[in-house]
Order: structure tokens, then C-alpha cells, then sequence
């Protein structure tokens, strides 16, 4: 009841002084709202990162041909279906090995066309890839062992042709001169890093090496390596085997390299919480400016309202309830200045997730912590004007001027 | 047994590195349902001397008993409780909350001496009834006269039920006819068996009482019944 009747008195004394009270707390709201809208835009990239990890229970290692040093050319081995076969048979590596044929190539439909990414590879890719069917069906082994002229489009390849996806399913098309029939559009992924999956087209890694491309040559071979085994382990059994396909003598260095997607997930994932951390402790620093303007203003409210304090220390107010109203009052600041800083940042981190195409989603530790602290800053620097109000001599105080 | 007793009442101040003798032993009695006035030329003590009655302040040697209590060597928060329960203030400014309605100025003793709501409400009510402004209770001093304000501040002296209301100067900023209002008010209320200690400089005012203390130069000059 009294914790009531005091935070009403401190609502009625903020009110009384809304414009200056406003001024004091936006150091406060500014701290709160950067908090709130950095939690929410690291936790957004992060998720962003999780789910550019397709299989959250697997790391992804891709095996790409080394360029030779100080040249742009391809070193004279490169990667081929065969090895990814190799890498297949072997009995110590029991994970899904996805080899990928990448290009570009022109795509005619009617009198449209388009030149268009294209990714020959085996019916795991979109598993792996954690791509889903939205109309029609995926090929299938038998489709690539048998060559056949299928393909399936990203979502976002209908329009390009002035058409929609889903009515491309089933019609004929012209890949780079070789006639294709459409089986099914993935559904939109969204841009993913450099590459979007909605703007491709994908055929069956044979079709891709004997009709369109022309060559056995591989761009990489991605190994899906579940978390039970570690990664380095994995190297060591896809180098083993490269190395004996490559007949490469001991000594001699790779001409092939392994590269750890998770790795660089992991690094940007450090860079993002380093930059949130950056952000918070500015963050903190305008918290605490704030809460030396919530003293400052407290101060000045203490002389200004000195006979209100000796008045009702004659009425019987003991020290404590004099110095638990002006807590109060500097608590209520901070924790309303706290609350608009909440309501400010998820405000901002809203519009920016509208433009980032990311999910909504501030943890709700980050609003109690932040509206905690501001409360904690006003419960800290209150301390000392409220000890002031209270030890004021009545006697002196009512007839302050 | 008297209500109040004061015993060589002297205090000091500080000013700069100078010692100011406010008051120089003073002594007297107060019964219970007496109308005293104090009067004195500015300077003379006479603040100083209602401080320490009133409990805003303690002497510097002396001693003072207030039913029977030595308040004199209270402290902070004992004295607190003292002018909450005992004595019942009215200023010359009146010294309302501005923001509070004239209900919850009057509630406000009720609410340091820890009553719960519904008593402070019930309270508060009847004793504004008891002052005559049972119609402005939800009014903000801003909305009322000089002199309803100054009925207010009595009935938040009055609330809960204190041994002696003390007014200082309680006409000083209201005209004369309020200002009677204000005096015949006290004068009800004295009929009603209050103790009531009055701080002025008019006779005319100090008059009405029953009792006049004249203090000069830190010492009681008079000390006369009125008839």
C-alpha cells in the first residue's frame, strides 16, 4: 500500500515536471532502446547463420579444387565425378558426399530468355541443402543415371521468364540449347550469402557433366559430416583418400583443399556477438550518463521541493519513508524511461527486420534485464539525493525560501 | 499533571564562528485544554521556541516533558513520531501539497502514522466535515480560497487527534474577515476541550486566548491570564 501510494506521489512529482523529467530520461531511453534493438538485431543474425547451416545436427566440409599459386588457372588435377565416387566407396566415410557441377547458361522459354546459375548434382543435394518441393518432384537417381533432361527451378525463375514457376511445371524448356522439362519448383529460400537458390536451376549431376557442360569436372564435393564425428577426422579420411586418387607421393602437397563452412559460421557468429558486445557497452556508458542526469535532476527537485520535505517531516514522515519516496521517484524515472527505451528499440529493430527480411524475436531477458537496469541505475544514483531529502532538519527545511 | 513542561530551556546557534544565545532558560507549564498565546517581537526567540514545542527541534540544554515524556532527549525518527501523534501543525503559508486534493492533504498524518486506507478516507472526511468543507474535498488548493485552504491545513492538524494544535501566525496571509473566520474556528475547537498553542504578533489575535507568554531576548518577559 505505502510502495503504491509512493510510486503515485512519484508518477504526480514526474508529471508535475513532465519536460524536464522527459530531457533527463532520454539518456536512459536512448541506452535501453540501443540494448534492446542490438540483442534483437545480433539474435536475429544469428538465427540468420543457424539456418544458413542447413542440417543444424551436421557441419558441411567442401572439397574444392587449389588453385595453383599466383595463377587464376585451375590446377592441372582437378576434381572429378570419379573422385567423389571414390570418396563414396570408401568404407571409413559414411556420409552423404554431394559432388556439384556449377555454370551459367542461357534458358529459353517461349520468346524469353534468361541466362540463368546452373547446378547439376545427385538427388541428395536438396536433402542436404534442406531444400523443399513446392510443386512437382525432385529427380531421382535413375533420372541421373539415365541422363535425363529434367530439371527443377527456384521459385523466383517463373517470373524472370515472365511467367510463374508453378506454370512452368511440366513445359519444355531450352538450356543452353539442350531441351529440358521442368518436374518441380523449390520453395523460396531467400537469399543465402552470395547465392540465391531461388534464381537457379538444377539438373542431375550426369545430365549436367555429359549433356550440358561437357566435362567430368567437378566445382566441389560437399561431405555432410554428422556432429558425432569431428571434423578434423573427416579431413583426414576425404585427404586420405584424394591424396590416393590424385596419386599425390608423400611430401608432396594437396592440390585439392577442405573447407569448413561451419568454421566461418562460427567466426561470423563470434564477429556479431564481438559487434553486439561493442553496442551494449556503449549502450551501458549512455545508461549510466543517464543516471547522472537522473541525479543531477533529483538533486535539483530536493532543493526545489525542501519545504514539501520539511512539511512532511512535521506531519510525522520518518527518514525512511522520506528517503523511500525519493527512491521511489528516481526508481519510477528510470524504470518509465526504461520501459519507452524497450518499446523505442523493438520499434527500430522491427523496421529493421522488415528490410533484412529476418524474424522478429527480442529475447524476453533482454527486455527484463535492460528495464531492470535502468531500474538498478535509478535505484543507484537515487541513493544519495534521497539520503539528502531525508536528513534535512524540519525545522530549517520549512522555512527554507 | 500538566501537559506540557519546559525547564530551563536554553538553545544555541552556530552562526559562522559566532555563538547566538536564541533562547536563555525558559520555563512553564501548559495544562491540558488550555488556549495559550505566545507573542514576541521578531528576533525575540519566539521561533525558535515553537521548534522545540513543536518537536521540529531539540534544546540545547533544558528540559522538556510532553505528557510526561522527556522529548528533549528524543532523536530523528522518536521525534517523528512525536509531532505525528501529538501536534497537529498550522502555518502561515498554509504549506499544502499543491498536486494533492484536500482529501489527500489531510489523509497525509494519517498515512505516516500507518492506518490503513479506508480509516485514513473515513478520518479525513469527518474532520473536514468537522472544518465545513465537506464540498471541496476533492478540490486542489489551487481551487480554493485563502481561507478554505487555511481550514484545510486545520483539519490535517486535527486528523488524528493530536495533544495540542499549533498555530503559527495562522492569520498572517488572510484578511481580516477569513482571518476571524480562522480565529472563531480555534476558538470551537477550544470550547471542544483542544489544547491549542497559538504563535502571533497581534494582540487583537492573541487576545482570544486564555494565556499570553511574552518573550523577549530569549527570556519569558510575561506570562498573564487573560480574562
Amino acid at each position: 500500500m505505502i510502495l503504491q501510494e509512493s510510486i503515485s506521489t512519484a508518477i504526480d512529482a514526474i508529471r508535475a515536471n513532465f519536460l524536464r523529467s522527459f530531457l533527463t530520461a532520454i539518456a536512459i531511453i536512448i541506452g535501453t532502446a540501443s540494448v534492446i534493438a542490438m540483442v534483437g538485431i545480433g539474435s536475429s543474425a544469428q538465427k540468420a547463420i543457424d539456418d544458413s547451416i542447413t542440417n543444424a545436427s551436421a557441419r558441411t566440409l567442401s572439397v574444392y579444387p587449389s588453385r595453383a599459386r599466383g595463377t587464376q588457372k585451375i590446377n592441372s588435377t582437378p576434381l572429378v565425378i570419379k573422385d567423389a565416387d571414390a570418396l563414396i566407396k570408401d568404407k571409413e566415410i559414411q556420409w552423404r558426399v554431394s559432388p556439384e557441377i556449377r555454370g551459367s547458361k542461357s534458358l529459353k522459354y517461349g520468346n524469353e530468355s534468361i541466362t540463368i546459375s546452373v547446378t547439376g548434382a545427385r538427388e541428395n543435394y536438396f536433402d542436404i541443402q534442406g531444400y523443399e518441393i513446392n510443386h512437382g518432384v525432385f529427380f531421382n537417381g535413375r533420372d541421373d543415371l539415365a541422363r535425363k533432361r529434367v530439371a527443377v527451378i527456384g521459385s523466383a525463375v517463373g517470373t524472370e521468364l515472365k511467367t510463374s514457376s508453378e506454370a512452368l511445371v511440366g513445359k519444355e524448356v531450352n538450356l543452353g540449347g539442350v531441351t529440358f522439362k521442368i518436374i518441380g519448383v523449390i520453395n523460396s529460400e531467400g537469399v543465402s550469402g552470395w547465392s540465391n537458390p531461388d534464381d537457379q536451376i538444377y539438373i542431375p549431376l550426369l545430365t549436367a557433366s555429359d549433356r550440358v557442360f561437357g566435362r567430368d569436372r567437378v566445382d566441389s564435393i560437399r561431405v555432410e559430416v554428422p556432429n558425432l564425428h569431428s571434423p578434423e577426422e573427416a579431413m583426414i579420411s576425404i585427404e586420405r583418400v584424394l591424396r590416393r586418387e590424385h596419386d599425390i607421393g608423400p611430401g608432396e602437397e594437396n592440390n585439392f583443399r577442405i573447407h569448413d563452412w561451419s568454421q566461418f559460421t562460427d567466426l561470423q557468429r563470434q564477429a556479431t556477438a564481438i559487434f553486439s558486445a561493442l553496442i551494449i557497452g556503449i549502450a551501458g556508458i549512455s545508461l549510466l550518463v543517464g543516471g547522472i542526469g537522473v541525479m543531477n535532476i533529483m538533486l535539483v527537485s530536493v532543493t526545489e521541493r525542501t519545504r514539501e520535505i520539511g512539511l512532511r517531516k512535521a506531519l510525522g514522515a520518518t527518514e525512511k519513508a522520506i528517503l523511500f519516496q525519493f527512491i521511489i521517484e528516481a526508481v519510477t524515472l528510470c524504470i518509465i524511461g526504461g520501459v519507452a527505451g524497450v518499446l523505442l528499440g523493438s520499434f527500430l529493430y522491427f523496421i529493421i527486420t522488415l528490410f533484412q527480411d529476418w524474424p522478429f524475436a527480442i529475447p524476453f531477458s533482454a527486455i527484463f534485464g535492460s528495464v531492470t537496469f535502468s531500474a538498478c541505475i535509478g535505484l543507484f544514483f537515487g541513493i544519495w539525493p534521497a539520503r539528502k531529502a531525508a536528513q534535512l532538519e524540519p525545522a530549517v527545511a520549512l522555512r527554507y525560501e | 499533571m500538566s501537559l506540557i513542561k519546559a525547564e530551563g530551556i536554553t538553545k544555541q546557534y552556530l552562526l559562522g564562528n559566532q555563538t547566538v544565545d536564541a533562547l536563555r532558560g525558559i520555563s512553564f507549564d501548559i495544562n491540558q485544554g488550555e488556549f495559550i498565546a505566545i507573542m514576541g517581537p521578531s528576533g525575540s526567540g519566539k521561533s525558535t521556541l515553537m521548534n522545540i514545542i513543536g518537536c521540529l527541534d531539540t534544546p540545547t540544554q533544558g528540559k522538556y516533558f510532553l505528557n510526561q515524556q522527556e522529548v528533549s532527549t528524543f532523536k530523528g525518527d522518536e521525534l517523528a513520531k512525536i509531532r505525528n501523534k501529538e501536534i497537529g501543525f498550522v502555518f502561515q503559508t498554509f504549506h499544502l501539497l499543491a498536486r494533492n486534493t484536500a482529501l489527500d492533504n489531510v489523509m497525509l498524518p494519517l498515512k505516516y502514522a500507518g492506518f490503513d486506507k479506508a480509516k485514513q478516507m473515513k478520518r479525513a472526511k469527518s474532520v473536514l466535515l468537522q472544518v465545513g468543507l465537506e464540498s471541496r474535498m476533492e478540490h486542489q488548493p489551487s481551487e480554493l480560497s485563502g481561507g478554505q485552504q487555511q481550514r484545510v491545513a486545520i483539519a490535517r492538524a486535527l486528523v488524528n487527534k493530536p495533544s495540542i494544535l499549533f498555530a503559527d501566525e495562522p492569520t498572517g496571509n488572510l484578511d481580516s474577515q477569513t482571518g476571524n473566520e480562522v480565529i472563531k474556528l480555534f476558538k470551537d475547537l477550544h470550547d471542544q476541550g483542544q489544547t491549542i498553542i497559538l504563535i502571533t504578533h497581534e494582540n487583537e489575535i492573541a487576545s482570544i486566548a486564555q494565556r499570553t507568554i511574552f518573550i523577549k531576548d530569549g527570556l519569558i518577559e510575561s506570562d498573564t491570564q487573560n480574562k
